[in-house]
């Protein structure tokens, strides 16, 4: 403060940016995460160990067109590609609400005119962002890549392909950020929401193969089963006999929805107004 | 341009005298009943919100702010409802808590212009702005570096920047001197003086009391979720009415001759010697002076001093929780 006091200045600006709130949010943790040791890593090897060798693959291969088998082999048989997206969603969601509430920012936010929608929005969206760089910019490469060096002329199938494509990599990218969401809104330890996110994906894993030894159905309830069986019908390839469409599209939408609704709620409740 | 709104974000209107009015406001925590019936009037200006801890201070701001909902009552912050129409009105609120709250890794120009951003303004407003109030502050060079690297004192300032970073009609400041050297105190309460003085209200919690009775006009105090006595500080500390301290100066036998000679035309409550050469009296019924500076010629003693009885806020305090509370609590 020193000699010379500064008086308290009022602002006569105007509130430009009251419809950007949400974006603001967006960018802010999605610089933070772009910047992050843990997301780092984890694109770099997902890179490496899911994508790289595909892309090099589908360019060097002599292929006809852009073929939705390779795709399917690629992106959902194996289940390398699932288990980097559910690490790499554990990882970019763990600190998005519990550190907010850790460390009480949380009421600097809401005790602004934010909606609680907007705040979670923002979050997500930024999230989405990232986990789209594993899961939906590196698919979409690869297809296009391969469609580029295709020895056929039949570009509208390819294009079908990649179109499809393209859909699979939103649902992947998708998939996994709402439950890592209610994880982190559940919690204030970061480290609790990404171990109990990553440790919830692998119990259903261990009890859907446990179930299936009675009825192969209950694979759906593995989210990364569920998901290697929504790329077979997205790529319009036959999906086991023992999958019910239905069941898995309701396992789907409910592992999305449900968890979603949570944290809306969580937040909703700790915010009031 | 549109004439008559001088500015659009400012929902608080510039007007009413009363700015926040509560209603028999109730609020539980489970078996703890943290507001209990608290009703006030809240006018324009620097308002200090006193009580002891656990009081309900921090509890009735975040109520105000609806942050947290109520069992009952009303409260109206410029007319609106803070629980239904918090969007609304969290425009024109700025807010300091009284923890902890400040995004730690980030630096402090970031923080505020971020949260400025959040309160609607603009990416370029609102760095420029963090800039204006950080300097307004007083955090120099610091404000490049993480905040978890700060001390109490200046995070207690970087609080209180991203309260007005969006220039905020009405501020909330929960505790600001809290955790706060004695010259930390003096800034920050030399920066509520500041803002007031620009015709915001201010609304600043405290168990100090010292502190409300040099910044504020105007004190509540709550007690046990309960309003026990609130109004301008110079009613709240105005002593007893008709009651008069007087000091006088003369040799000892004037001053005995003298205080006699008053005891006769009004009641003396308190003698005090001060040293052999004065006395300092408490009387009560001398109207308004005349017949006191008459005697004191008569006697040949020095009227030093002739002022009506004032009370520390200590005082104020101290009577109305021995039950002398004006409401009757
Ligand atoms: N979230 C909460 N859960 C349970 N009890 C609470 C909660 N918040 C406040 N209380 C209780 O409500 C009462 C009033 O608390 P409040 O924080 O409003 O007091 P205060 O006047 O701000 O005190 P202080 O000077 O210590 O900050 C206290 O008894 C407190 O324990
Ligand atoms: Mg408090």
């Amino acid at each position: 403060m020193g000699i010379n006091p500064i008086e308290y200045r009022a602002w006569k600006g105007v509130r430009s940016a009251q419809k950007s709130r949400l974006y603001v949010i967006a960018k802010s943790v999605f610089r933070h995460k772009i910047r992050s040791f843990g997301v780092i890593a984890l694109l770099a090897l997902g890179f490496l160990l899911v994508h790289a060798f595909q892309i090099i693959f589908s360019v060097i291969a002599p292929h006809e067109s852009l073929d939705a088998q390779t795709m399917y082999d690629y992106m959902g048989s194996g289940g390398t590609f699932a288990i980097f997206a559910i690490l790499l969603g554990a990882v970019v969601t763990s600190d998005l609400i519990s550190d907010d509430v850790a460390n009480r920012s949380f009421v600097l936010y809401f005790s602004r005119a934010i909606k609680v929608r907007d705040y979670l929005a923002g979050k997500s969206s930024a999230a989405l962002l990232i986990m789209s760089l594993l899961c939906a910019i590196p698919p979409v490469m690869v297809a296009i890549a391969s469609m580029a060096t295709q020895t056929g002329d039949d570009y509208s199938g390819s294009a079908g392909v990649l179109g499809r494509t393209a859909v699979a990599g939103a649902i992947a990218t998708i998939f996994f950020v709402p439950y890592g969401l209610m994880m982190s809104s559940l919690t204030k330890r970061k480290s609790y929401a990404a171990v109990g996110t990553f440790m919830s994906f692998f119990v259903m894993i261990i009890v859907a193969e446990l179930f299936a030894e009675f009825d192969p159905a209950w694979r759906i309830i593995s989210p990364a089963d569920s998901l290697a069986y929504s790329f077979s019908w997205i790529f319009g390839l036959e999906m086991p006999s023992y999958v019910d469409g239905w069941a898995l599209a309701g396992f789907m939408t409910a592992f999305i929805a449900i968890p979603a609704a949570v944290v809306y709620l969580r937040v909703k409740r700790q915010v009031v107004g | 341009m549109q004439g008559a709104v001088e500015n659009p974000d400012q929902v608080i209107p510039k007007d009413d005298h009363i700015l926040l009015t509560a209603r028999d406001v109730t609020v539980r925590f489970g078996s703890v009943i943290a507001l209990n019936g608290f009703t006030v009037d809240i006018p324009r200006g620097v308002i200090g919100l006193l009580g002891p801890n656990g009081a309900g201070k921090s509890t009735f701001i975040k109520a105000s702010l609806g942050l947290i909902p109520r069992n009952g009552g009303t409260i109206s912050v410029g007319g609106l409802d803070p629980q239904t129409q918090s969007l609304r009105i969290r425009d024109d609120i700025g807010y300091m808590p009284e923890h902890d709250c400040l995004i730690p890794n980030v630096s402090a120009v970031e923080l505020v212009s971020y949260l400025g951003q959040i309160s609607g303004m603009g990416p370029r407003d609102a760095m420029q702005r963090s800039h204006e109030v950080l300097d307004f502050v007083g955090i120099g060079e610091e404000r490049y570096r993480l905040v978890k690297s700060y001390s109490t004192g200046m995070k207690q300032k970087v609080k209180i920047a991203q309260a007005i970073v969006h220039d905020p009609s009405l501020l909330f400041l929960d505790e600001p001197t809290s955790g706060m050297d004695p010259n930390g105190r003096e800034e920050m309460l030399d920066l509520v003086r500041r803002i007031g003085a620009t015709g915001k209200t201010v609304i600043v919690s405290s168990h100090i009391l010292q502190e409300v009775e040099r910044v504020c006009e105007h004190a509540i105090i709550i007690s046990d979720g309960r309003l026990v006595r609130d109004g301008k500080m110079g009613v709240l500390m105005a002593g007893e009415e008709g009651l008069f301290n007087i000091t006088i100066r003369g040799v000892p036998k004037a001053l005995e001759g003298f205080v006699r000679a008053l005891g006769g035309v009004c009641d003396i409550v308190e003698k005090t010697d001060e040293g052999t050469n004065q006395v300092a009296l408490s009387a009560r019924g001398c109207g308004d002076g005349r017949r006191v500076f008459a005697l004191s010629k008569e006697h040949g003693v020095q009227v030093r001093g002739y002022v009506p009885d004032k009370m520390s806020l200590e005082d104020v305090f101290l009577q109305a929780f021995q039950g002398g509370g004006s409401r009757g609590y």
